[in-house]
């Protein structure tokens, strides 16, 4: 898949995912067949709709297997941030902008604020605390560590989280390539140039 | 005397990871906006949708019986009554209020009827009628009080709603009903020019400014050899920090509030909230362990902090605050525009004979003391001999202007710089020959080591490197002539100046210092983060007295409690905590000495510092740290450091820590004809920034003040709708902020000079970009864009008008 950032939402552009509703449908309607996939869930169809009480939402994030209850309204991002603790996506625009709530949902970046939470029950959902293990810091957040890639950090683990997703896909990305992967992210303090030096490491040392 | 740095730097100016890089790139370091506390109840905030209105109706019965609704404040400050009679039967109350110092207060009487909507608090608690008795202190809060008041700008806060969730909070703020009086506004300073009678905002619009003249510019414009007359401006911009304004508020049982906010001052966040809620400033906690930026809008709790606070202490439940994207742009502070009428005079030799300013600019409905375009002409004035400015406040119905990142000197730059290259194409020269020759003179009286003794040689040296880094010699041509073609390069060039001294006032930054007999060092002070790795910094000079390692220290900031400390603004956090730092670091050391020599039976005169290890100089004898700390038996060693300005230039410690700096910028653009589109190609940034603590966090500091100068320059821009009095784009996506592939090579230069002490440099470098930006396009184009941002319409349109 594509990692524009026009093209995050099951091949569906960002443009084309807010204002066309069919396009919606469709990309529903394919995360529906994953779902299906995914996990048995009860069927909801016109005569046995969720909503708009509190359904049960069970999600793996980074492994573990979180539950809740939550409105069909409630965003994946809220369901991670308020629902169950999980805080290293951020909230920033929650318009599907700046990317600040990147996660990976089966391996494929989402702009979690764009997603609903309903829509990601079953899926396995990444998010940047997966980025360290037993102590150890994966390549990637390494590399934002060393060359400075971050000042107040809030937009970091967005960053982050696409270019683990992009270097997951390919291992051998130029730095063209994962340049590519972070034009969905803004940072607002600046540290692009240093994440060129981050990018660069990355595609010396391997990611 | 102090005992200033380190002769021999191990640590300090070298290349240093931030201690916190890991948890905050892996998302595990926790900012204001992700703590979630047990039972915490969500705000939201009712805002004027009118840019200027009067309330003349409001029911919030609805909103109250929303699914999770939990409590409602009201932005208006509840006043302290005396209860006269309390009236069980009846439900009524009357009141007495409580008179102040001032004279012009009277005192007033009022009877309220206890029963819905009305709130009775006693020492920040929910009491009821039935628990008041005669000469209680007490405030209440009518909701119809809203009733009448004025709102000045669209976002403007009316209320606050505390709901179990997010959701629910919303539903509630939606089901309120509100009617308004819809009054006259006006949102584009020009119209306030123009009706010079309006009085649309809490002062009249119109704020006239003072005319400054220096020498005689009228015989300064006669002796030209060639004039320029121009128009220049750039708009208002939002200071979007990407983690928004707010806090979450939580009130304990002895009637102390914790405050977890996201701000650039957590003692004066306390401070603040302290006095507004009357409590003791000691039972007060804010904390800020991470900010995800404030850029100068962050310094208090602000409206949404305040009614958090409240809404908090009638649930008795933690509440949330945070802005949404919307709010953050609309009423979170912005950085006020720029427009000026400029007339610049000069000669081939490159001297400035005159140069005149009659500008204005908004700060929307108040914060008038932030358009401060007061110190023009920019960097050159004192040596312009010349010059007359006038600057008119033009008072709009918008969010209210906060400090932004070097407040007033981009514009001051702007207006100042883009004249400089207008009146070099007109003499036929290039602009540096303008730039070099009036540059600002070394104060023979002033110490060598001094900005003021030596200010014109460092910028000379910073146009030579600059010059140099970005090949200006091959590069430059006359403004319009480079290549044939549709698209146009061209290269410019801009120079800044900035305080970046340690903080002021009359008390002292701390920070304490503690070695336990562990070989553990703590460091601690209430200052915050920013994003400016000041957590490092401390690490990092507490590390280099030690002869540690910047990951052995462990660091505690950003909680009020922890001694006092002032606001991060004005570049003073670096230069002010560095040395604290410094001084407690210094003093543990020797207090370790003292104790250790004392259960030796040695000298601590003898005793010296080495990488690892303490060393008896005398003895030869040695010990690892933690060896030599294991002696302290149950004893710790301790230190505590103090630093302002005021110390800073005591005799001696001049460097310790200083003040003043000049950069140099150039910026290399392509200049797409056809479409009016700009790629940026090449920034050199040169920034004077005396000792350098820590080169990794400080180049990336400076590049980054390069990159929000190139958002300022070519995106940003709050456009309101002249009708509605609404912004149309208060988000991120019309309100441009450049991406990674946006950006050109940055090249940064740090010009070293450890004789002056630590500098803040957090502003100055985002001053001169969209100056030198501005002045590249000029080159390209042989024609100027005159307004800021340079967005592919104002390219074609100075294209265009320019071809007549
Ligand atoms: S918060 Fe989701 S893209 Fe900005
Ligand atoms: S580091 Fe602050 S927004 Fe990117």
């Amino acid at each position: 898949m594509n990692n524009s950032p026009g093209d995050r939402h099951d091949g569906v552009s960002r443009r084309g995912f807010l204002t066309g509703t069919g396009a919606v449908a469709a990309a529903a309607a394919g995360l529906q067949a994953e779902l299906k996939q995914a996990t048995a869930q009860p069927r909801v169809d016109d005569t046995n709709p969720m909503g708009p009480a509190p359904v049960l939402l069970q999600l793996t994030v980074n492994g573990r297997s979180l539950t809740t209850h939550v409105e069909p309204r409630v965003t994946l991002l809220d369901a991670l941030r308020n629902y169950l603790d999980v805080t290293g996506c951020k909230r920033v625009c929650d318009r599907a902008t700046c990317g600040a709530c990147t996660v990976m949902v089966n391996g494929r970046t989402v702009y979690a604020c764009t997603m609903l939470a309903l829509e990601a029950r079953g899926c396995d959902i990444r998010t940047a605390e997966a980025l360290v293990r037993g102590g150890k810091l994966d390549p990637v957040p390494t590399a934002f560590v060393d060359c400075d890639a971050q000042q107040c950090g809030f937009c970091t683990p967005g960053f982050v989280v696409s270019l683990r997703a992009a270097l997951d896909r390919n291992p051998r990305a130029t730095p063209e390539e994962l340049e590519a992967a972070v034009s969905g992210n803004i940072c607002r303090c600046g540290t692009y140039e240093q994440m060129r030096h981050a990018i660069v490491q990355l595609c010396q040392k391997g990611g | 005397m102090a005992e200033g740095w380190p002769k021999k730097r191990r640590l300090l100016g070298t290349k240093i990871r931030r201690i916190d890089g890991p948890d905050k790139s892996t998302g595990r370091a926790k900012y204001s906006y992700d703590i979630n506390r047990p039972g915490m109840l969500h705000g939201a905030i009712l805002r004027c949708p009118h840019a200027h209105a009067k309330i003349t109706r409001l029911d919030t019965s609805a909103a109250k019986k929303v699914p999770g609704f939990q409590a409602l404040a009201m932005v208006l400050p509840p006043k302290d009554w005396l209860v006269v009679k309390a009236d069980e039967a009846r439900k009524t109350l009357e009141l007495k209020s409580v008179p102040s110092k001032k004279k012009t207060d009277k005192a007033e009487q009022r009877t309220v009827t206890v029963g819905p909507g009305v709130t009775i608090l006693r020492g920040n608690k929910p009491v009821t009628l039935a628990d008041l008795k005669a000469d209680d202190l007490v405030q209440v809060e009518v909701e119809q009080d809203a009733v009448g008041r004025e709102l000045f700008y669209a976002g403007d806060e009316i209320l606050a709603v505390a709901a179990d969730t997010e959701e629910h909070a919303q539903d509630a703020l939606r089901a309120i009903q509100i009617e308004y009086q819809v009054l006259e506004h006006v949102v584009d300073p020009a119209e306030v020019l123009a009706k010079p009678g309006l009085h649309t905002t809490p002062l009249p619009n119109l704020s006239p400014g003072k005319e400054f003249t220096k020498g005689d510019p009228a015989a300064g414009f006669k002796a030209a050899e060639a004039v320029v007359e121009a128009t220049y401006g750039v708009g208002v911009i939002s200071h979007q920090c990407l983690e928004t304004h707010g806090l979450v508020a939580e009130w304990d049982a002895e009637g102390g509030l914790t405050v977890w906010a996201s701000t650039q001052a957590t003692v004066a966040t306390a401070a603040a909230l302290a006095g507004r809620f009357g409590v003791p400033p000691g039972k007060v906690k804010c904390i800020t362990h991470y900010m995800g930026g404030g850029f100068g809008s962050k310094f208090g709790p602000d409206v949404q902090g305040v009614l958090a606070a409240d809404l908090a202490r009638r649930t008795g439940q933690a509440v949330k605050i945070m802005l949404d994207r919307h709010e953050e742009v609309i009423a979170a502070g912005n950085r006020p525009s720029a427009y000026g009428k400029v007339k610049i005079g000069g000669k081939k030799d490159g001297t400035i004979t005159a140069y005149a300013i009659d500008c204005y600019g908004t700060p929307g409905y108040t914060g008038g003391n932030t358009v401060n375009l007061n110190f023009l002409p920019y960097v050159y004035q004192d040596a312009i001999e010349n010059f007359t400015r006038l600057h008119t406040v033009a008072f709009t119905n918008a969010g209210a202007a906060r400090a932004m990142r070097a407040p007033g000197h981009p514009q001051n730059c702007i207006l100042t710089e883009f004249a400089i290259d207008d009146l070099a194409a007109k003499l036929g020269i290039d602009p540096v020959i303008i730039r070099r020759k009036n540059l600002p003179p070394n104060n023979p009286k002033a110490n060598k080591i001094d900005w003021a003794g030596r200010r014109n040689d460092i910028y000379n040296e910073q146009i030579d490197i600059a010059l140099k880094l970005s090949g200006w010699k091959d590069k430059w041509h006359p403004p319009g002539q480079g290549k044939a073609g549709v698209i146009k390069h061209g290269i410019g060039m801009a120079l800044h100046t900035w305080g970046g001294n340690a903080a002021g006032g009359t008390t002292p930054n701390e920070c304490f210092v503690v070695i336990a007999k562990d070989g553990s060092v703590i460091a601690e002070s209430s200052t915050q983060d920013l994003g400016t790795a000041q957590r490092t910094v401390t690490a990092i000079v507490v590390a280099e007295v030690l002869g540690l390692q910047p990951t052995d220290i462990i660091v505690k900031i950003g909680e009020s409690t922890f001694g006092f400390s002032t606001g991060s603004g004005g570049s003073t956090t670096c230069p002010t905590q560095a040395p604290a730092a410094l001084l407690a670091a210094q003093q543990a050391r020797n207090d370790l000495f003292k104790k250790v020599a004392a259960k030796l039976g040695a000298d601590p005169k003898n005793f010296a510092i080495d990488v690892g290890k303490v060393v008896d100089t005398k003895t030869q004898r040695e010990w690892s740290w933690k060896e030599f700390c294991a002696k302290l038996g149950m004893d710790e060693a301790k230190g505590k450091g103090e630093w302002n300005l005021a110390i800073s230039n005591e005799p001696g410690n001049e460097n310790i820590s200083s003040g003043q700096v000049g950069g140099v910028q150039t910026a290399e653009v392509l200049v797409d004809t056809e479409t009016g589109l700009i790629r940026l190609q090449h920034i050199v940034a040169v920034q004077d920034c005396g000792l350098v603590v820590n080169k990794l966090a400080c180049e990336s500091q400076v590049a980054g003040g390069v990159i929000m100068g190139i958002n300022y320059a070519l995106f940003e821009e709050n456009i309101l709708d002249k009708t509605t009095g609404r912004q149309v784009n208060p988000d991120m996506e019309f309100y441009k902020l450049g991406g990674l592939k946006d950006m050109p090579k940055i090249t940064v230069h740090m010009q070293d000079m450890p004789e002056r002490g630590v500098i803040g440099i957090g502003e100055p470098p985002t001053i001169s970009t969209a100056a030198a930006i501005g002045n590249a396009v000029f080159n390209a184009l042989g024609v100027r864009v005159p307004i800021l941002p340079l967005t592919p319409k104002r390219v074609l349109d100075a294209l265009a008008k320019g071809g007549q």
